[in-house]
């Protein structure tokens, strides 16, 4: 009888402990000298940078100490997720990439509204960047870095495979990845273990098949009935049959090692990969001796013939760093210092990246990168990355059914289908 | 007779023996109070680690489980109500239900393939020869070294362009893509898991073999039996209870199964190349793509079908091994009983046959 009690009581204790635990999401941060920061470079220059501008901040604050935490990126969303449980406890400063995922976290308010807390150099400077950052007209985050995607290649591959000029159309690229692979070279690699790389070349088709509007039905209200998304993926087949994908490119991941997609461009295994403008900084960090890659270059994914997608268009991502909603006004003075002109000329050396403020990009001093920025300069829009769009569930879902019909396991149909019972979840 | 002895007892009218008999109720009583104490204070510990951990997660689970849910706040704010439909959705998924084939694949193949081979090592490294001691730490090592080198290593060795079939090429045998080919990858997997686990196994089996009394060999020696005879009458008989127990660890282990999977084939492709197992499907579906309402759902349902596999197992084939430790005195009684009755019944079977001879 005295351990039911015993018991009875401890039960009562923890869930009343347990409710008022999840009771204090008013309550504001208690300390407001320490901010924790979260951001995804582990390795390299680009870990360096976040720990100097930590010690720059310190130095230009005293009293006030940054926590630098380094996440591996695959690792990042959830366990910020996990952290974001009780945001009292959560990092002050993290990293974000908008779409669904920032949604969610500002529908449960949980980040804080930046509107008028940045400073005016960041909303003239950084203009079309804040855009991916901004929600219902307010800002949530600080952009550091603008990455649109392309194809990035070795000149000197091409060359060995007797191609000229980069490919402007989808048969030109049909045609020359076919030339590659007659070569006896690994045309295209992919990096599917991560899903996500593969399933950029269906956003890409996509991008370039579907109308403005078809596309922006399809990541608003996930309606996918247009007849583009299909034509996108027998596109995608297209490509699939024709073979010039690395060998098991299933368990081929995206960035780590030598093995990975990125690492199979910078040691010459593969001719090309459709990435993101980080492209040159990852691959920095896979070359033999560790330094930029020779021979690395870019274009832009061709047009398809047909497609109603604009002339031009890209699609890409936009980095930025978001404040939590408890966090105090240091935070809020980190966000402002390291969008500072300095800091982002910083960055792009740094990161090897296009920096989010715009006269930053001076100091941009690689020739594929810069071919990246006049095609930016070009592009009539830069859409988000489809999965981003969309959110982890339905963007998730859409990835692996890309990976599984690149397997041969599911069809273009079972694509849109997965999509939809995803949405269920 | 038992009567008049009762009655003699009540009759003797003593009040030292009364005294007594109080004293000793008393004694009693403050015994029975201490015990409770001492059981309530050494098992508090445990229960109250045991209710935190386990009990409380899972009602809290099942809870989230009814809500549509992204895990930002609490569901009752920022979720939907959607009653068991999340329970629905989950058990009509395709990718789910061939992630619990996948999971089930591995605890039978795991059965065949690891049972007979640890038996035949322990066997082995049950004689007496040089080199003993190294071959026992060798098949030991990989079960100690940590399931992500494994992972790690296995699928370095095991690429399309790796060190496995650059040594078959070497022998003119052409290579398949041992990991990225969904035909073979969950063959793989258990080969993997073979060579991971067979370790504890054999250990399991040899610690087996030698509780066994030499002295049962010997008298069968000199009943003229040869060495195979010996192990399928001596060792495997008396090596059941081990086996029973390994294989119940076994289940539960390939039940559980996520790291190396989630190593080798990392967050998303494991249903791509056919190994997804129930908990990858869990953490693909449930964390990583932010259904924490819909994640909780299927861990319920995979505790579920954990909770039924081993009770399943324990009514029907390790309750004889936990008699007295985990089922209770009534049906260790009951099967007394029964073992009772069937030695009843061969007695009176054997009485009706020597009769009939007679």
């Amino acid at each position: 009888m005295k351990f039911k009690t015993i018991a009875a009581a401890t039960l009562a204790a923890a869930t009343m402990f347990s409710m008022a635990a999840c009771g204090n999401n008013g309550a504001s941060k208690a300390d407001d000298s320490t901010i924790t920061f979260w951001h995804n470079s582990t390795a390299g220059e680009g870990k360096q940078y976040w720990d100097d501008v930590a010690a720059a901040f310190e130095k230009a604050n005293p009293g006030v100490k940054v926590e630098v935490q380094s996440i591996q990126n695959e690792d990042f969303d959830g366990k910020l997720q996990t952290a974001m449980q009780d945001p009292s406890t959560g990092p002050d400063v993290f990293m974000q990439r908008g779409g669904e995922k920032t949604e969610d976290l500002i529908e449960a308010g949980q980040l804080m509204d930046l509107s008028d807390k940045i400073d005016d150099t960041i909303k003239t400077d950084m203009k079309t960047a804040l855009t991916a950052a901004t929600f219902d007209d307010k800002v949530y985050g600080v952009p550091v870095s603008v990455e649109p995607g392309g194809l990035w290649y070795s000149v000197d591959l091409f060359k060995q495979a007797g191609i000229t000029d980069t490919p402007t159309t989808w048969d030109d690229l049909l045609k020359d990845a076919t030339q590659l692979k007659d070569a006896g070279i690994d045309a295209i690699a992919l990096g599917a273990k991560d899903a996500w790389p593969a399933a950029h070349w269906f956003y890409w088709l996509a991008l370039r098949e579907c109308s403005p509007k078809a596309f922006q039905s399809a990541v608003g209200d996930k309606d996918f009935s247009d007849q583009c998304w299909v034509d996108a993926g027998n596109k995608l087949e297209d490509l699939n049959k024709l073979g010039v994908f690395n060998d098991g490119f299933l368990t081929t991941s995206a960035q780590q090692g030598a093995s990975s997609s990125a690492g199979l461009l910078a040691n010459h295994k593969a001719a090309m990969e459709l990435m993101g403008a980080w492209e040159p900084g990852v691959v920095k960090d896979l070359t033999p001796d560790k330094t930029a890659m020779k021979d690395l270059s870019y274009f832009a994914f061709p047009s398809v013939e047909g497609g109603k997608g604009e002339e031009g268009a890209l699609m890409g991502g936009v980095t930025f760093f978001s404040v939590n909603a408890l966090a105090g006004d240091n935070a809020v003075k980190f966000v402002n210092f390291i969008a500072s002109k300095e800091n982002q000329e910083n960055y792009a050396k740094a990161f090897s990246t296009i920096p989010a403020s715009e006269p930053a990009r001076n100091v941009v001093t690689d020739p594929a990168l810069k071919t990246v920025i006049s095609y930016l300069d070009k592009a009539p829009t830069m859409q988000q990355w489809m999965d981003t769009d969309l959110g982890s569930n339905v963007g998730n879902a859409l990835n692996t059914a890309i990976v599984n019909m690149l397997t041969g396991k599911g069809t273009v149909d079972d694509i849109i289908s997965t999509m939809k019972s995803a949405a269920a979840k | 007779m038992s009567a008049s002895m009762d009655a003699a007892i009540t009759a003797r009218p003593l009040d030292e023996d009364k005294n007594a008999q109080d004293k000793k109720k008393a004694s009693a009583r403050s015994a029975k109070v201490r015990n409770g104490f001492e059981i309530t204070v050494l098992s508090a510990p445990a229960i109250i680690v045991f209710v935190f951990f386990v009990i409380v997660p899972i009602i809290l689970g099942a809870y989230y489980g009814l809500y549509k849910w992204k895990g930002f706040g609490s569901p009752s704010t920022t979720g939907t109500f959607v009653g068991l439909q999340n329970y629905i959705t989950a058990l009509k998924d395709p990718t789910f239900q061939s992630a619990i084939g996948h999971t089930f694949l591995v605890l039978i193949g795991s059965l065949i393939l690891q049972g007979p081979l640890s038996i035949l090592f322990a066997l082995l490294l049950n004689q007496k020869f040089k080199g003993r001691a190294l071959i026992r730490t060798l098949i030991f090592v990989p079960y100690v070294v940590s399931e992500v080198i494994v992972g790690t290593g296995w699928s370095l060795l095991l690429q399309k362009a790796g060190a496995i079939n650059a040594l078959l090429e070497k022998m003119h045998l052409a290579g398949i893509d041992w990991i990225a080919n969904p035909k073979y990858a969950i063959w793989t997997l258990l080969v993997i898991i073979t060579w991971k686990y067979i370790g504890f196994a054999v250990i399991l089996m040899l610690a087996g073999m030698q509780s066994i009394p030499e002295e049962l060999y010997e008298a069968a020696k000199v009943d003229g039996a040869g060495f195979w005879q010996m192990q399928k009458d001596i060792t495997l008989p008396l090596l059941a209870p081990t086996i029973r127990i390994w294989a119940f660890l076994s289940m539960i282990g390939s039940l559980q199964l996520f790291d190396l999977v989630y190593i080798i084939w990392g967050q998303y492709v494991a249903d791509t190349a056919g190994v997804s197992t129930m908990a990858t499907y869990m953490v693909r579906e449930g964390r990583i793509a932010g259904n924490y309402g819909y994640g909780s759902a299927v861990a319920l349902i995979m505790f579920i079908i954990s909770l039924i596999v081993a009770l399943t197992y324990q009514h029907f084939v390790l309750n004889r091994d936990l008699d007295g430790a985990l089922t209770d005195a009534k049906s260790e009684k009951k099967r007394k009983k029964k073992l009772m009755k069937e030695q009843q019944m061969a007695k009176e079977a054997i009485a009706i046959a020597d009769s009939e001879v007679k």
